[in-house]
């Protein structure tokens, strides 16, 4: 039995695994930025207006990758 | 620098976030104008429009996150602030790239789209945007405990 018989055949584009690898990355990212500012504002509540600012230019720059990927995925297929 | 003052009982990010956006559309007029043009002599119409559309896009998009932050400090002081605040934020965030997905789903193999001129004008956006917010945020000034109120001095009678 030869490797070809023994994978499975996978019809379709891989490309489409590139959306789903373009929004894991973001995700995590976006996920520890906003916990982290909730860890921030529950020690610190009169900082609140810093960190959500902070907290937005990390978003900013994860969700940006994000956008790219998704929209290189999209482009090339 | 921070000129307004906010309102007594939101953030102090509230007027950079606000200035993020002012800014952050001029730089999508500047990049609209450049990427028709370039767009224009590449590919004509179509690259017009992808120019357009694809700054639209990205501009409109990335705003979103200080749109919605902007929106969750309206319920800034309440109770439900905090829960408001990542509901609105996080939600925001969840739609705006549910409908980026559709918007490609929808824009690719479009006749007047021309896939690379859209490609690089989303490029040109984002990273425009990102160098506006890290330009505005550096410029701004901010207190550090601003988002506190003093209790009121006892008074002497």
């Amino acid at each position: 039995m030869d490797a070809t018989t023994v994978l499975a055949a996978i019809s379709g584009n891989i490309a489409t695994v590139g959306y789903g690898l373009a929004a894991i990355g973001p995700a995590i990212g976006v996920g520890i930025v906003v916990g982290k500012t909730i860890e921030g504002v529950a020690r610190q509540p009169e900082l609140a207006g810093r960190l959500q600012v902070l907290m937005y230019i990390g978003i900013a720059f994860t969700e940006a990758l994000a956008f790219i990927g998704i929209a290189v995925g999209f482009i090339f297929v | 620098m921070t000129s307004t003052t906010p309102q007594p009982n939101q953030p102090t990010s509230v007027p950079v976030l606000r200035r993020i956006l002012v800014y952050g559309a001029f730089l999508a007029l500047g990049i609209m104008v450049v990427g028709a043009i370039v767009g224009g002599l590449v590919a004509g119409v179509s690259g017009v429009v992808s120019a357009l559309v694809g700054t639209l896009m990205a501009v409109v998009f990335m705003g979103i996150t200080a749109g919605s932050i902007l929106l969750a400090n309206r319920f800034a002081g309440t109770e439900a602030a905090i829960g408001a605040f990542f509901g609105i934020v996080m939600g925001g965030w969840l739609l705006k790239f549910v409908v980026f997905l559709a918007l490609m789903f929808l824009l690719r193999g479009q006749p007047w789209i021309q896939p690379v001129v859209l490609l690089l004008s989303i490029i040109a956006g984002v990273v425009g945007s990102l160098v506006v917010d890290v330009v505005v945020v550096m410029k701004s000034r901010m207190p550090y405990a601003s988002d506190v109120t003093l209790p009121k001095a006892p008074s002497d009678g």
